[in-house]
């Protein structure tokens, strides 16, 4: 169990072999920006997929070294996603990341047959937050890439995000999957899916997890209102995973958490065999960066 | 625990309320005949309602006595279930039995059980119960719908657990297991009934169906066999030990029932509930000690 972004990220091994970060379209200020504090950290090895020319630009405006750090041209963003993802699928990178490139040409070739990255059914975006409130570490999942998952898309995002956790040590994570409340409605499809599959995972559909739905938030991260509601399961106040219903809530769960409770999370896409880093020019500085530095506390083929 | 019909038969010795069946629209010998048995061996008082001039005539072909019996003469078979919807209202009798075994005769007693004006409805359905003894099992167990809910969606389904719970509490099992069958024991979207199923479970856990808990989806092995279970790595307190099985239709729960009886040669009690009193409904194809035993079980209510 992790209390804080700052506990995972003590374990990426500074020394030795680096994890290459291969970021398409590298010419953009905001990602180099992140790139190089990551690289000052000494946490990663950067991979500059883009125009040479541009890059170059923003290094000197910006008062980065370039000394040592390969850059391949590829002045095509749409190309230079192409040429980071082939690289990932010819073992030449850790961790993809996005640059100057529209998020669908950059995630195309991640699920393009041709390069075989994809390792789940549905690529997921999911976001690990640390709050001085809450007792550790949790995923936040889905508010950025599924829009409004049905049953088997909320098991692959489940999946992913059970990957991941369990990926930072967390054997058994547990999840809630969200409701308005905790009662089964037939009227709302999010607390009849959240039933299913949390009977999915008690029959080992899904599996390496608990999970627990529907549940509303407070169920989920605060143990009396569980108990109050009488939901003694294991699983009420002591979420690893929240498991939102859609785009939606997650999407503003996740920017109330940013904004009104100022955490800075680390997000990363899930579903391929690296992690893939997909930050938005809103995203506070400290969100880029300890998105990289969780894709690199990660090793996805171990 | 109640190990078999006979067990209900010594629970109503100490029974203090002495209770009477209203038979409405009689018009089938082998009802006449199960009343008459009923009342004979003390379980219950009866009142006859029908054609009298019928009633009487059955009673003299099969040489029955009907002395000391009071008759009400309705010739209207609505109105027959009306009356005895009535005297039910007015607590003049306390089991209510269904005269006619066909589907006309479940009809009209059905309409007058939920009429607006004078029926007798408690629960948020009308459903059939059926308790089984049988030998290669160790307590008596109940199927629910086999006769009214035909395709019964997830409302319905909560409606028939809480019938049979509530009948299984009153019978002295305290929290009943209930098994939601299924074809098998995962979630399946294809299945809709193993979706049914799953939400039914999370329902009781939230207790949304109260006094029991529910596990589902099981298929018939894993809910009545605990080895099963376990070897499917299921774990749960239901498989091997339910009270209730809760069929997904009536074909499935039809078929249970008739298996039992005619290869299982189980001895079975049924009645209608969801309804103020009991109701026996028993079908022609019923013998006559299951149309006895099914007096005797509504009987054992008021024990």
């Amino acid at each position: 169990m992790y209390r804080t972004l700052d506990d995972i990220f003590k374990t990426i091994k500074t020394d030795g072999q680096k994890k290459k970060l291969v970021v398409a379209a590298a010419q953009d200020d905001h990602v180099l920006d992140a790139v190089f504090r990551a690289y000052d950290k000494g946490v990663v090895e950067p991979v500059l997929v883009g125009n040479t020319e541009e890059i170059k630009k923003i290094a000197s405006h910006e008062g980065y070294d370039l000394t040592g750090i390969s850059i391949v041209h590829e002045a095509d963003p749409v190309s230079a996603a192409v040429t980071s993802v082939k690289m990932i699928h010819d073992g030449e990178g850790d961790i993809l990341m996005k640059g100057m490139v529209d998020s669908s040409s950059f995630l195309r070739p991640i699920l393009s047959r041709k390069f075989n990255l994809r390792q789940s059914d549905t690529l997921s975006h999911v976001g690990i937050i640390e709050l001085p409130h809450y007792h550790k570490v949790f995923a936040l999942t889905d508010g950025a890439l599924n829009i409004a998952p049905d049953l088997d898309m909320k098991i692959a995002i489940v999946k992913n995000a059970v990957f991941l956790m369990r990926k930072l040590g967390i054997e058994m994570p547990k999840v809630a999957a969200l409701g308005a409340f905790e009662l089964v409605h037939q009227k709302m499809q999010a607390t009849m899916d959240a039933a299913l599959l949390s009977k999915m995972a008690q029959r080992g559909q899904i599996r390496n997890c608990v999970i627990e739905g529907p549940m509303s938030f407070d169920n989920a991260v605060y143990k009396q209102s569980a108990e109050y509601k009488g939901l003694d399961n294991g699983v009420g106040g002591d979420a690893d995973i929240l498991l939102s219903p859609n785009i939606e809530a997650a999407n503003v769960l996740y920017k109330s958490i940013v904004y009104f409770a100022g955490a800075n999370p680390a997000c990363v896409i899930l579903g391929a065999s690296v992690p893939a880093v997909l930050t938005s020019r809103t995203d506070s500085e400290d969100v880029k960066l300890n998105s990289i530095m969780l894709a690199a506390s990660v090793d996805f083929d171990k | 625990m109640l190990r078999t019909i006979a067990d209900i038969g010594k629970k109503l010795e100490k029974r203090k309320q002495k209770v009477t069946l209203v038979a409405t629209a009689v018009q089938d010998e082998n009802v006449l005949k199960a009343v008459l048995e009923a009342r004979d061996r003390d379980v219950v008082d009866i009142l006859l309602i029908g054609n009298e001039q019928k009633i009487r005539q059955m009673a003299e072909t099969s040489g029955a006595d009907l002395s000391g019996i009071s008759i009400i003469n309705e010739e209207d078979n609505y109105k027959a279930g009306i009356d005895s919807v009535k005297l039910v209202h007015d607590n003049r009798a306390h089991i209510l039995m269904n005269g006619q075994e066909n589907y006309h005769g479940y009809a009209v007693l059905g309409r007058a059980v939920i009429d607006r004006e004078y029926g007798i409805r408690r629960g948020q359905r009308i459903s059939h119960f059926a308790l089984f003894e049988l030998e290669s099992y160790h307590k008596l167990i109940g199927i629910t719908d086999c006769v009214m809910n035909v395709n019964p969606d997830l409302k319905t389904k909560a409606a028939i657990i809480s019938n049979a719970v509530f009948f299984m509490r009153v019978l002295g099992v305290e929290n009943p297991k209930v098994a939601v069958l299924a074809a098998v024991e995962v979630v399946n979207e294809s299945m809709p009934v193993t979706m049914e199923a799953a939400m039914l479970s999370k329902m009781a856990q939230r207790g949304q169906i109260k006094n029991c808990t529910v596990e589902g989806p099981l298929a018939f092995d894993n809910a009545i066999s605990k080895e099963h279970a376990i070897h499917k790595g299921i774990v749960n307190d239901v498989s091997g030990d339910p009270d209730i099985l809760l069929a997904p239709d009536v074909e499935t729960a039809g078929m249970i029932y008739q298996s039992f009886v005619f290869f299982s040669k189980a001895k079975v009690a049924s009645l209608a509930l969801g309804a103020t009193v009991p109701i026996v409904l028993t079908s022609k194809l019923d013998s006559h000690e299951t149309r006895v035993n099914s007096i005797l079980l509504a009987a054992s209510l008021y024990a």
